[in-house]
């Protein structure tokens, strides 16, 4: 092909590419398509299996063919269609799936061995030896069979994201879609205009039909001028809407930097795109006539071949045909004689087929095989009598029909239906709510026919919505003929090509038939066919009707695809919309958190907290150590540990004490102000669910605490119980968990450390005794909250101030206590001390247990209705005799792992004779071994017996004795002191 | 899917979480004779409609107001929204 | 009075403020917040004699100001002073009354009006008339919630948890630096 005069491009902008390493020059308004075609390349690619020769099929998203590797370096992008990427000036494209050159590819052989790689040739060919699968058959298939490569670097563009309201959304920027966003703009409702294409127009560019006797050109200039002045409406260029979600939600992808040398900051942006109402005007998909060897490069769909000429200024040279079935392959041919081109032929399988210029028909005639190696040479073209002729050809332009862009009507499951007017298949019933398609998606195309049934299709969604219509002016034009009578492929022996981009044939679908793959999808994936980067956009309506006539039925009974979102491939980039890094996800910091980074806290991921996991001190080389001295200090001195993420729900209002005896199983009511008791919070279905503490602080005021885990569901479950089971009860909830800093303070030395920071506070134990609270003042004069709680089993405390303060009280404590040796301590250290204490944890509350098995069976009380109480005492759960425990390894040596299963010694292990599991696990310097918390059956019962935990996993079995699960201060003395 | 919150208009339904069947707001009373097992059929036997469904919302990211919405669960047409706390309740 | 210092929710030694292109983003730390919600008692009042306001909405009056967080449900706000809530609570009898003061990140965001909408278009997921001036609500902002009140055409204050200071601004600091 060469490049003429005319066309929509700017050939005062001289743009440099490179293809294949070669350089090529082209224009602003080129696609690489469109250049690489001018400069005479037609071979652009290598089919999937059979590596044959392949140029450009169409001009637009839907190519199958023409898939290259753009750019380089990190930023190599492969499958990229050349007919939608954008020329800039230093383009960079290579040929895919070749090797060692796209002339010459050496795995080419795979076309000779065609007879073997037919439909569902993996199935057939590499079932057996199995571990073959893995090793050799899947490499090698993945080599020569495939795409373009990966960069296999980290992108270094960045992307977005974004959110647009609109009354209406109008989908697809050509003559329907202008003229229904003119009506809406017009009329006054917030339009979104969204249009694939870096240039509006749509179908109009790329005719020579004459709009109020001017190029469509001049039109769409004007009406977007129109538009833009519009305050009202928003035009999104170079973006697919690819989705349609429930009640007008739909995604789009705007390639905001993909056409710059430099993608800039943002390369693509994500759009969810919320409409009251969207008009469908995609417009419309030609379908090509599968022959024997259709798929050379210079056999081009003739609708693309004359969008080449018309934008481009691209014409085809040599012998040039065009091969029919309807009216519109004939519009090709007149365009071209217009243009100075020499149309030799126009092969019409029609009969009675129509001649509307200066070229030769030939009437009820057919391609029948085609030659040529790398291009087209010869075509044979068959006439009804049945005589062949081979006849030179250097470009054949084949028209089977225009399919309906319906794919988004399809994407709520909706079929489309058959039109036998225009021998497609039409947006059916039922598709999403609010959308409708206008034009040629709807199967009214044709220039005139879409503008009035744009306009009218906006109109109809402004009425739906009460809005008033105001018209838009449109201009006169008369749309050419449009009749056909479908041919969908040409019988013969030799391969036709149905899926190019999936080289899937007439035969394999034949062959697919007779292999009873009996419906589409059958057909679709023995095949192949309609999969990767087009899913079947040229293919799928024809390889219906091919199906359809080898099972005797009509192209509706036979089937139609499932249309699913996206409409064309979406990079991963953009659906991320740039979160990377620090922005990944949201991360939660407590207050002391800049604190502990000075004192060289290791950090840890609990949920979106990062928490300080413990301190390491100079000369500590492995976080036992650290932990080890943590853990010890807080039970000869004082330890320090910021538990901020512990929720906190404000609970006031006259019932908040009846509204708490309802929230936990045990009572809340009876709780005497100033202080606090330890409470448990089952499901519904009577599973424990989350623990904590609860804290009066007036007659009408408590703070109920949770673990970090739960702070959200419960403060969730606790509104629903709030405004849904008991609306009647006066009571309100405020979630202050950011609003306090908690420092734990514990330790036998907590109580001398709080009273150099306390303003005149009485903390003697008979002032303030063990489960107290009091709100007083710190540090002169800061508002704090004092609770004496212990999760250690020490004396110990939890001091909440104002959460600004958390650092600065953190570090005041510390120099308060140096000579204490107070020490700060991280989550390990916690887990350690909580684990020596047998208090339970998330690993103990695990959604599988009950307050029996904690040994809390007591603290759901009978006398009161609670969530959760009624259904933990059904049989099968009361009867559950499980309970927490210590176990200590018999030999101080021996590892202790949280998981194991335990079984009574000598017992056979199997599912029967199991009797529990190990829930944590540490290691305790208090009492230098490995020490466990697990449920046991009949725990309560065999202490000190000695039992067998089995960790299959690591294929050990250790001796453990049974022991309370207090390790430390059985008798709860510490903490009362 | 978006959810037409009958105070603050219709909302993306990324700032709800989704509970369920709304039977769930006429719990058993606990103290009742036979209360194991109407609490059994409250929380193990629900409908599952192919149609209008009744089922619960709570405003999370928003208002933190529970919403019972009316669902159609073969087509998600949304038929009707409104506070589970409201006048009558 | 107390000698120790408080740190700003971002974590600086002073208050954050950054410029990006048209938009200025700045960490406030002379607001005092507290949670106002209605008993069932109660009846409305009227602290400071603000009109509490109806849902979506907020009101401001003189150095106070109030924005509707759910049924029966306010966030008053004002200068901080240590103890609000107790400011407040004096102001609304019979109301429960938290202290929220501690609990929030808060970010003014000044930028022409046109620039706001954009930067609103690329971080929330609302319609425009959600957030007109006066308007107030609690939404979605990349994962986080927020509350967003838009003081003017061109001011918005943006309110997110404490904990979250650091993620928030980084997203405001992101999208504002894609646009610039």
């Amino acid at each position: 092909m060469k490049r003429i005069d005319g066309g929509l491009i700017d050939r005062g902008q001289i743009l440099t590419f490179t293809f294949d390493g070669r350089n090529y020059i082209g224009h602003g308004g080129d696609t690489l398509a469109s250049a690489l075609l001018a400069n005479g390349v037609q071979l652009m690619g290598r089919s999937f299996k059979y590596h044959r020769p392949r140029g450009v099929l169409t001009a637009g998203s839907e190519e199958p063919n023409a898939l290259v590797e753009l750019r380089s370096g990190a930023r190599q992008e492969p499958n990229t269609r050349a007919t939608v990427a954008e020329l800039y000036d230093g383009l960079e494209a290579r040929s895919q799936n070749r090797w060692p050159s796209l002339a010459v590819d050496a795995l080419a052989v795979n076309d000779l061995a065609a007879p073997l790689l037919t439909a569902g040739f993996y199935y057939k060919t590499f079932m057996w030896p199995k571990a073959f699968w893995e090793k050799l058959y899947e490499p090698m298939i993945r080599r020569a069979a495939g795409l373009g490569a990966l960069s296999m670097a980290p992108d270094p563009d960045g992307y977005d994201r974004g959110f647009l309201h609109a009354d209406l959304l109008v989908i697809g920027g050509g003559a329907a879609g202008l003229a229904a966003a003119l009506t809406a703009g017009r009329s006054g409702a917030r339009v979104v205009l969204a249009d694939e294409d870096f240039r509006l127009g749509g179908r109009m560019l790329a005719e020579s039909q004459l709009l109020d006797g001017q190029p469509a050109s001049d039109w769409v200039a004007q009406a977007e001028a129109d538009l833009r002045r519009m305050d009202n409406v928003r035009i999104l260029p170079r973006t697919t809407v690819f989705g349609v979600y429930d009640h007008g939600i739909h995604g789009a992808v705007e390639r905001v930097g993909d056409h710059l040398a430099d993608p800039g900051p943002v390369r693509q942006r994500l759009w969810r795109i919320t409409a009251k109402r969207t008009v469908l005007a995609a417009g419309a998909m030609e379908r090509p006539i599968a022959f024997a060897d259709n798929d050379r490069p210079g056999i081009m769909l003739a609708g693309a071949m004359r969008a080449y000429l018309n934008r481009w200024a691209v014409a085809p040279e040599g012998r040039v045909a065009i091969f029919t079935c309807c009216d519109d392959g004939h519009r090709t041919a007149l365009d071209l004689v217009a243009r100075g081109v020499k149309v030799f032929a126009v092969i019409d399988s029609r009969a009675e087929a129509p001649r509307f210029g200066d070229y030769n028909v030939m009437r009820g005639a057919v391609v029948t095989g085609t030659q040529g190696r790398r291009a087209l040479r010869t075509i044979e073209v068959t006439q009804s009598d049945g005589t062949s002729t081979w006849l030179e050809c250097s470009a054949l332009g084949v028209a089977g029909g225009w399919n309906p862009t319906l794919h988004l009507t399809g994407h709520h499951r909706s079929r489309p239906v058959w039109d036998a007017t225009i021998a497609a298949f039409v947006p059916g019933q039922g598709g999403p709510a609010g959308l409708a398609a206008a034009g040629a998606a709807a199967g009214r195309g044709g220039c005139a026919a879409a503008m009035a049934d744009g306009a009218r299709v906006a109109g109809e969604a402004l009425a739906a919505l009460g809005m008033s219509v105001t018209g838009a002016d449109l201009p006169a034009t008369e749309d050419p003929p449009q009749a056909i009578a479908p041919l969908w492929h040409v019988p013969g022996k030799r391969r036709a090509w149905v899926d190019q981009q999936n080289d899937v044939t007439v035969k394999d679908i034949r062959l697919a038939h007779q292999e009873n793959m009996v419906s589409v999808e059958h057909l679709k994936r023995w095949t192949t066919l309609g999969m990767a980067t087009d899913q079947g956009k040229t293919a799928n309506v024809t390889a219906l009707a091919v199906m359809a006539e080898l099972t005797g039925k009509s192209i509706p009974e036979t089937g139609t695809t499932t249309y699913r979102p996206p409409f064309t491939p979406v990079s991963m980039g953009v659906l991320g919309s740039g979160d990377t890094g620090p922005g990944f996800r949201p991360r939660r910091l407590p207050p002391t958190h800049r604190w502990a980074e000075r004192e060289g806290a290791v950090f840890v991921e609990v949920g979106p907290w990062m928490r300080a996991q413990y301190f390491p001190r100079a000369g500590e080389t492995h976080w036992r150590q650290s932990v080890d001295r943590e853990a010890l200090a807080v039970r000869r001195d004082v330890g320090l540990c910021d538990v901020t993420t512990l929720g906190k729900i404000d609970v006031q209002g006259a019932d908040a004490g009846a509204f708490l005896d309802r929230i936990y199983s045990n009572a809340m009511a009876s709780l005497k102000v100033g202080r606090v008791r330890y409470g448990l919070m089952l499901r519904e279905d009577g599973i424990l669910y989350d623990d904590g503490t609860c804290a009066r602080l007036a007659e009408d005021h408590y703070v109920v605490t949770t673990t970090t885990a739960n702070a959200g569901p419960v403060f969730r479950n606790m509104e629903f119980a709030r405004q849904a089971l008991f609306p009647d009860m006066d009571v309100q909830l405020v979630s202050t968990t950011d609003a306090w800093a908690q420092i734990a303070v514990a330790g036998p030395k907590s109580r001398a450390l709080l009273e150099r920071i306390v303003d005149g506070f009485d903390l003697s134990s008979d002032a303030f005794p063990f489960m107290a609270c009091a709100p007083l003042t710190v540090a002169g004069g800061l508002r704090a909250r004092l609770f004496r709680i212990s999760f250690s089993g020490e004396l110990a405390y939890e001091l909440a101030v104002p959460a600004r303060y958390g650092g600065a009280v953190m570090a005041r404590l510390m120099e308060l206590g140096a000579d204490l040796g107070v020490t700060p301590y991280g989550t390990e250290a916690l887990a350690v001390l909580r684990i020596e204490k047998g208090h339970a944890a998330g690993a103990e509350l695990n959604g599988q247990t009950t307050a029996a098995m904690l040994g809390l069976g007591r603290m759901v009380s009978v006398k009161k209705d609670a969530i959760g109480a009624v259904m933990s005492r059904r049989p099968g759960m009361a009867g559950d005799t499980r309970r927490l425990v210590g176990l200590r390894p018999v030999d101080a040596e021996e590892r202790v792992v949280s998981g194991a299963h335990l079984f009574t010694e000598g017992a056979v292990r199997s599912m029967d004779t199991d009797e529990g599991w190990i829930t944590s696990a540490c290691y305790s310097p208090h009492l230098q071994t490995m020490i466990g918390l697990g449920f046991l059956k009949d725990g309560a019962d065999r202490m000190d017996e000695v039992i067998v935990a089995a960790n299959p996993l690591e294929g050990s079995e250790v001796r453990l004795k049974v022991v309370s699960a207090h390790f430390v201060d059985p008798e709860g003395d510490r903490p009362r002191d | 899917m978006l959810i037409p919150h009958p105070l603050l208009g219709p909302r993306d339904a990324q700032e709800f979480t989704y509970l369920g069947d709304a039977r769930l707001i006429d719990r058993p009373d606990g103290m009742a004779e036979g209360a194991g097992a109407a609490f059994h059929d409250y929380l193990y036997l629900r409908d599952n409609p192919a149609g209008p469904h009744r089922e619960l919302w709570y405003h999370e990211h928003g208002d933190r107001s529970w919403l019972v919405v009316t669902r159609d669960t073969t087509t998600h047409e949304i038929l009707g929204a409104e506070l589970v706390k409201g006048p009558g309740r | 009075m107390t000698d120790l210092i408080p740190e700003p929710a971002l974590g600086a030694d002073a208050p954050m403020r950054r410029e990006i292109g048209a938009v200025t983003l700045t960490e406030r730390t002379d607001v005092g917040l507290a949670s106002l919600a209605l008993r069932a008692a109660a009846s409305e009042p009227a602290p400071f004699g603000l009109i509490l306001p109806g849902p979506g909405d907020s009101v401001v009056l003189q150095d106070k100001g109030a924005f509707w967080t759910g049924p029966g449900q306010w966030m008053i706000e004002g200068s901080e002073n240590g103890d609000f809530a107790a400011t407040v609570a004096a102001e609304a009898p019979g109301c429960s009354v938290t202290e929220q003061t501690d609990g929030w990140v808060v970010l003014d965001l000044v930028a022409p009006a046109e620039a706001l909408g954009t930067l609103l278009e690329r971080l929330v997921n609302l319609p425009p008339e959600a957030l007109t001036p006066g308007k107030a609500t609690r939404t979605l902002m990349h994962h986080m919630s927020v509350v967003l009140i838009r003081r003017s055409d061109s001011r918005l204050t943006v309110m997110g948890m404490r904990s979250l200071a650091g993620s928030l601004w980084h997203a405001l600091e992101d999208t504002a630096a894609r646009l610039a």
